[in-house]
């Protein structure tokens, strides 16, 4: 039950909108019992129990599709925007504009960063999302197959890969334009005592932002990656953060709203 | 076909006769190349707008009845598609539909008042049973055999009307044929065809698609669209192009405010778009618009507004740019862990089918092998038979899948694998060199047994 239990904890700490489109994790392991508790039924019985798991899981499939497309047309019509915005910006503020004006420009692009900043985080969530349904799905084919000596796995898996919840590959492009852009129009003015100071310290976050959901995500996925009883082959190894203090350092202040 | 197509998210192999929009799906699969790098935005093969629908039908692949059928169905299909040669670089998506096989086969009444639940059960199997009843060969009836999934949505008359009235909007000619589908879902279709009286709405249905494939893209069914909201029957996969030609539209049509979905459908001359499409994506794109006006900074309620970071609690007295900067950090972080374990999670798979297929291969080898050598008593397996039950051919790649993966896997990855599994690799390599058949009819719980045998 140990992801089950993340997947949980990763529901609860996600944007409110996006609670209830997660995989549902616990009702396909209910269901997969169901399918192994009578081995010597009639194949007929047997058969139909497989169908009724695989149409679930169909079920779980276009729900993530429809979600995910739909974020994803959001995130193209954003982007755009926010492209635009800065430009506009750029153009009647900047240095080169038609009213030059550094501190309009300070304002009017410190709206901005926020937006952008947090325009990236949901991205990034929703790259999270779609991984953790894939891994719940990776997770109860497997269990599936194994309670039941079925060979649904991988044929499914395959077909798994090919969703468009799962080919996140203009999310992750859009992610990457938006950390350029970032990078080009925000600078990052190295402070020398700062980075130091703010690893040893802890820091604590309120509020249920976008922040605090990347965190949550990013720990989770971590504890999701930790060796497991079952851990085989198929395993993925354990995560590696290259900077593992960063979110260590990082308290949650606020108890987890109950919805 | 051309190979401007943009490759299908949806996996077509065994393709099951779909539904009749969907037909222009399994050509554009036959394009799909890797599936390790899948694209579902072969943004670079088109010059331009190239938008696709998603067919999200879910073939079930176990289904052994199904494989002969979509070989013959395969032809069939190939005639249905749209072309897709317009030099433009617009092409046909493939449409949205889900559709799940199995293979149960006893045939059940399809019934509108049917719930979902029973549904699934009942109807798949009536929906399977009826291709069986068809003759492949006709374009038409390939069609309707994958309308399933369509024909609940049919009975859902609540989204009928307001899908049909995109329709009714855009095309006169396909008036009456949609009313009369609206009106008489179950009543026989007098179809010249060998059909079933539940499947021939299917049938109607597949005509009137190919007559018009330019808006067949609303026909696919998505289960999930039960609720009455504005939900699509089938799903536009946007992209920056399309988008661009969308926002490119809007302007010379003189903003948002002043822009109609139709003039812009237009404009845009995409395959496949629709106005529902449009129309969902304008109001998509006026609200984008709107909200950063309203109100300053905050364009989303999901997202923590000003306010809230100035009210970080932090300990550091950070400011807002070090607490984005930190925000930033975190998401970079988390962005590339999860690119990280996506591509590992694809290379296992990838793996997986691989050995899959090596291990077919070698089941096929062993086959002849022991038809030659029919006479020959193979001392060693025979007690391994007695201690594993045979079990037909299908459980012998999942036994074997688990053990020999680990051969094939980069070290880093597999190195924490080996050392806890010492037993497997060795196991496995016994397999291949024995070429033990009575190993190969080994169930996967009784693996550990198997291993344990082998090994000693």
């Amino acid at each position: 039950m140990k992801f089950g239990k993340r997947l949980k904890q990763q529901i609860q700490e996600t944007l409110p909108d996006w609670r209830d489109k997660f995989l549902a994790y616990k009702d396909l392991k209910k269901l997969v019992k169901l399918v192994s508790s009578s081995p010597a039924v009639v194949n007929g019985s047997a058969v139909k129990a497989e169908a009724e798991f695989v149409y679930l899981l169909n079920n779980e499939i276009e729900k993530f599709n429809a979600f995910f497309m739909e974020q994803e047309e959001d995130f193209i019509i954003r982007n755009k925007e926010l492209q635009q915005r800065i430009q506009s910006v750029i153009d009647k503020w900047g240095l080169n504009g038609n009213h030059p004006s550094d501190t309009n420009y300070r304002e009017e692009m410190g709206k901005i960063r926020k937006d952008i900043v947090d325009f990236h985080g949901e991205m990034v969530l929703l790259e999270n999302y779609s991984n953790i349904n894939y891994t719940g799905l990776a997770k109860i084919l497997k269990k599936y197959d194994k309670r039941t000596g079925g060979l649904l796995r991988l044929p499914f898996i395959q077909k798994v890969l090919q969703q468009p919840f799962f080919t996140t590959d203009l999310v992750s492009k859009l992610v990457k334009e938006c950390e350029s852009t970032i990078d080009a129009v925000f600078p990052a003015v190295k402070e020398e005592g700062g980075v130091h100071e703010r690893e040893q310290e802890a820091i604590t976050v309120v509020g249920e932002g976008i922040f605090r959901n990347t965190v949550a995500a990013l720990l989770t996925l971590q504890e999701i990656r930790r060796g497991s009883s079952t851990y085989s082959h198929f395993s993925l190894p354990p995560l590696i953060l290259p900077d593992p203090d960063l979110i260590q350092s990082i308290q949650f202040h606020s108890p987890i709203p109950i919805v | 076909m051309s190979s401007s197509l943009p490759v299908l998210p949806t996996p077509l192999e065994e393709k099951y006769p779909k539904l009749p929009n969907s037909f222009q799906v399994s050509a554009e699969m036959k394009m799909m190349t890797n599936p390790i790098s899948p694209q579902a935005h072969p943004l670079a093969s088109n010059n331009g707008t190239v938008g696709y629908m998603l067919s999200s039908d879910f073939v079930f692949p176990k289904d052994i009845n199904l494989s002969s059928f979509s070989s013959n169905s395969s032809s069939s299909q190939n005639s249905l598609f749209i072309p897709q040669s317009s030099t433009n670089g617009v092409s046909l998506p493939p449409i949205s539909s889900s559709g799940i096989e199995i293979q149960s086969t006893p045939s059940v009444t399809f019934s509108r008042e049917r719930k979902e639940n029973s549904w699934c059960t009942d109807s798949l199997k009536d929906f399977l049973d009826f291709p069986e009843n068809v003759p492949i060969q006709n374009n038409n009836q390939v069609e309707g055999s994958g309308g399933g999934m369509s024909y609940e949505d049919c009975a859902k008359t609540t989204d009928w009307p307001d899908w049909a009235d995109q329709f009714l909007n855009d095309d006169d000619s396909l008036e009456p044929n949609w009313n009369g589908l609206l009106i008489d879902v179950d009543v026989p279709d007098p179809e010249p065809k060998v059909l079933k009286p539940s499947s021939s709405v299917l049938t109607h249905q597949s005509e009137i698609c190919q007559h018009h494939p330019a808006q067949s893209g609303k026909i696919s069914a998505i289960p999930n669209s039960l609720s009455p909201a504005p939900s699509s029957k089938s799903r536009m996969r946007w992209t920056p192009e399309m988008h661009e030609a969308f926002v490119e539209a809007v302007k010379q049509l003189g903003g948002s405010e002043r822009a109609t979905p139709k003039g812009i459908l237009k404009l845009m001359n995409v395959e496949g778009l629709t106005i529902y499409h449009v129309k969902s994506h304008l109001q998509k794109y006026r609200t984008a618009r709107y909200k950063p006006k309203l109100s300053e900074g905050t364009s989303d309620k999901n997202l923590t507004p000003i306010g809230e970071i100035t009210s970080l609690d932090l300990k550091m007295s950070m400011g807002i740019t070090e607490a984005l900067r930190l925000q930033m950090e975190v998401q970079k972080q988390l962005h590339e862990q999860l690119e990280i374990q996506r591509n590992l999670q694809l290379r296992i798979e990838e793996q997986a089918k691989h050995l899959q297929m090596m291990f077919e291969k070698q089941e096929k080898m062993e086959d002849k092998k022991l038809k030659v050598s029919s006479s020959i008593p193979d001392e060693p397996s025979s007690p391994i038979s007695n201690v594993m039950q045979p079990s037909p051919v299908n459980h012998t790649s999942k036994v074997s899948e688990q053990p020999h993966v680990a051969s094939g896997f980069d070290a880093e990855e597999s190195s924490q694998n080996v050392e806890q599994k010492q037993k497997a690799p060795k196991t496995s390599s016994c397999e291949f060199i024995n070429q033990d058949n009575g190993m190969s009819s080994t169930p996967p719980t009784k693996r550990a047994r198997a291993e344990n045998f082998l090994s000693s």
